[in-house]
């Protein structure tokens, strides 16, 4: 298949998924993935100012995974924590941000999941590549003097994250056409190219249904390109973590090097980062990943 | 002299770069517009181009692709407010080095600068000769003969005087390796060539300001210590020099001596003193025993600049183990005297370890002969008498 056909054909399947896509979110009826209950609940507890971690502990006793996950945490040299530790005390030692970017990165991996073999190979893919971007945005925010750390890792994790769903409802359409309709759907180049063009659309949509701060959203929007009128702005971050991380082989498909290439020369300049330091940050990337997947 | 060509429409860019250009010891050359900018390319030799993208005529990507077109390889640093990954991606594949983001630092664009003009010398010298569309060869090797690439030298001088170098190379010792050049364009070339551990420049270099030519060669050598050399005079010129960017000064006419002071600040002052954390080791004296005042002297300074660290590192007790130190009557206990001192006000306290002579030395002051004495490091640590 050529270029050229490739991208006439995704042309026009990208704009009819585009048209459906928007219609179904201003209608709300896109049916995106929901947080579980124990982490829209803990959620809730943490927008309160008098929050107590009591609480929270209770509501999250119900999720013994998502409690267990949060002992690890607190227990893991990262945090300096020893292994003694309650609920509540472990929830403490974590704090606030931390809570929330443990629940937000539960209710993420759950997006990335499919009973669908060939999209749950694809979705697993993609979420090692958000959790590279994510670990090496919170690096550059941090290297860049920036505060919002937690903001910089929420916005790589969550990135490309209507990638999944934009998966799911092009498998739903093949199948409605091959099945129902016996007529030939797409080939994949056309997917890959279709999914690039409206996955952003539908990520910012999760973002907002999630009710995610609004830099985080901008990160999902706008990370294809730099914000030189605002250098340290997380999306800058995410940008660069984005091209290092292809860089370093998280890739989901084909990839244009040239443009990745030029996106890190750009992002050198953007955020004042040396040679240096991105050696160390991409040399760091494939040790400091493998260990995050559970 | 290096030339940087900067190609841009705005004249305030253009005279920021300028500035930056000239402080940083190369010459400015400027054109408004990519047809500007070939012009000038093609009337003289330029080391590297400063490109913005979107100008009157004919734009940065239209400059670059006729640049690449008709086969110069000058080096390109883009220097733009674009920052489109598409723009950016388009320049890369012409053949950009390097990409500045306007409004940019002046550090950034000086370290990129340099590390652009670095690699293309690096690249010129593997290539041995550069393509007739590229920056001119540049001369291999210095006045001392035929340079191997990045050849290290520990000292490399520049005195239109050859005598200069004649004397210098008397006075080093025949394992140190010097290159001397007789002009400041030959020096450069030696700087670009070759990798130096000390500079030496005259002070009074012919068509040539020589504070210039050290922050030029600064730029090029960044870890080596740059002299100068001016003529011994009534004044203190030491802090005008260093003011001027030197790092140090070694007058003309050298002697023996400012040689050998210059080789133990800058290439042997190690074995005098070695300090392990609160033990400091004096080493000992080999040489003419007319060398002795200045071995103390040296001495002196080391403990000094020792006894601050042992002091922020919180110890309260230093030992000196003085077993291959010269013993030698007033020297020694005058120089410990001042140490004692020193130690006192630093709330350290002060144990030596030394022979019997130095015990003998000693006692011979009323001020020395109440520092404890050890006969070994040891007996020191534990506190047993002498």
């Amino acid at each position: 298949m050529n270029p050229e056909t490739i991208e006439e054909e995704s042309a026009k399947v990208a704009s009819w998924m585009e048209k459906v896509i928007l219609k179904r979110v201003a209608e709300d009826k896109l049916v995106l993935p929901s947080i579980p209950s124990v982490v829209v609940k803990c959620m809730e507890f943490l927008r309160q100012s008098d929050f107590s971690f009591k609480d929270i502990a209770a509501t999250l006793e119900k999720e013994p995974a998502l409690a267990a996950r949060v002992l690890r945490l607190a227990t893991s040299a990262a945090v300096g924590g020893s292994s003694k530790l309650n609920l509540a005390e472990a929830l403490a030692r974590i704090g606030s941000k931390g809570l929330k970017t443990l629940l937000l990165e539960a209710a993420a991996s759950k997006v990335f999941v499919s009973k669908d073999p060939e999209i749950a190979v694809a979705a697993r893919k993609i979420w090692e590549h958000s959790v590279a971007v994510a670990a090496l945005s919170r690096d550059i925010a941090a290297l860049t003097g920036s505060k919002s750390g937690e903001a910089a890792y929420l916005g790589g994790l969550l990135h490309d994250i209507g990638k999944p769903i934009v998966a799911a409802m092009l498998l739903e359409a093949e199948r409605q056409v091959v099945e129902v309709r016996n007529q030939k759907f797409v080939e994949s180049p056309v997917w890959i190219e279709v999914m690039g063009r409206v996955h952003r659309k539908v990520g910012v949509a999760v973002a907002e249904k999630w009710k995610l701060p609004e830099e985080v959203t901008a990160c999902i929007r706008d990370c294809n390109e730099y914000d030189k009128s605002d250098r340290q702005a997380i999306v800058n971050s995410v940008c660069m973590g984005n091209a290092l991380a292809k860089q370093a082989g998280y890739v989901v498909g084909a990839v244009d090097i040239d443009d990745v290439n030029a996106l890190v020369m750009i992002g050198r300049s953007v955020l004042g980062v040396t040679d240096d330091v991105l050696q160390k940050l991409a040399g760091d990337v494939k040790n400091r990943v493998s260990g995050l997947f559970d | 002299m290096l030339r940087v060509l900067t190609v841009d429409d705005s004249r305030a860019v253009r005279s920021i770069v300028r500035k930056q250009i000239i402080e940083m010891g190369f010459e400015p050359v400027e054109a408004e517009d990519g047809e500007q900018g070939l012009v000038k390319l093609g009337e003289s030799q330029i080391d590297l181009v400063l490109l913005d993208v979107t100008m009157p005529v004919l734009d940065g990507p239209g400059m670059l692709a006729r640049m690449r077109e008709s086969g110069n390889k000058t080096p390109v640093i883009m220097l733009t407010s674009e920052s489109k990954r598409s723009v950016v991606a388009g320049a890369m594949k012409l053949g950009i080095d390097d990409y500045i983001l306007k409004p940019f630092k002046p550090e950034e664009l000086k370290s990129k600068m340099l590390a652009v003009i670095g690699a293309a010398d690096a690249a010129a010298d593997e290539e041995g000769v550069l393509d007739s569309g590229g920056p001119a060869p540049r001369k291999n090797g210095g006045e001392d003969g035929p340079g191997t690439s990045r050849q290290f030298v520990d000292v490399l001088v520049v005195d239109d005087m050859e005598n200069v170098g004649r004397k210098l190379r008397t006075l080093l010792p025949q394992h140190m390796t010097m290159a001397s050049f007789t002009s400041a364009q030959a020096g450069l070339a030696g700087c670009r060539e070759k990798t130096c551990r000390v500079i030496m420049l005259d002070s009074e270099l012919p068509d040539v300001t020589s504070s210039v030519l050290a922050r030029q060669m600064r730029l090029l050598q960044p870890h080596a210590a740059i002299l100068a050399m001016p003529l011994r005079s009534t004044n203190d010129i030491t802090k005008e020099m260093k003011d001027q960017g030197f790092d140090d000064v070694l007058f003309k006419p050298f002697n023996q001596d400012s040689i050998d002071d210059f080789l133990l600040k800058y290439f042997d002052n190690q074995e005098i003193l070695i300090c392990e954390d609160n033990l400091f080791k004096v080493g000992g004296f080999h040489g003419k025993e007319d060398r002795i005042p200045i071995y103390f002297s040296r001495l002196e300074g080391l403990f000094g600049e020792a006894l601050k660290k042992a002091a922020s590192a919180c110890y309260d007790e230093v030992i000196i183990d003085l077993s291959q130190a010269p013993a030698r009557q007033e020297k020694l206990p005058r120089m410990l005297l001042e140490f004692a001192e020193s130690s006192k006000q630093n709330g350290i306290e002060l144990k030596l370890v030394g022979s019997q002579d130095v015990k003998k030395i000693l006692s011979a002051f009323t001020e020395t002969k109440s520092i404890p004495l050890f006969a070994t490091v040891q007996e020191a640590r534990s506190g047993a008498s002498a």
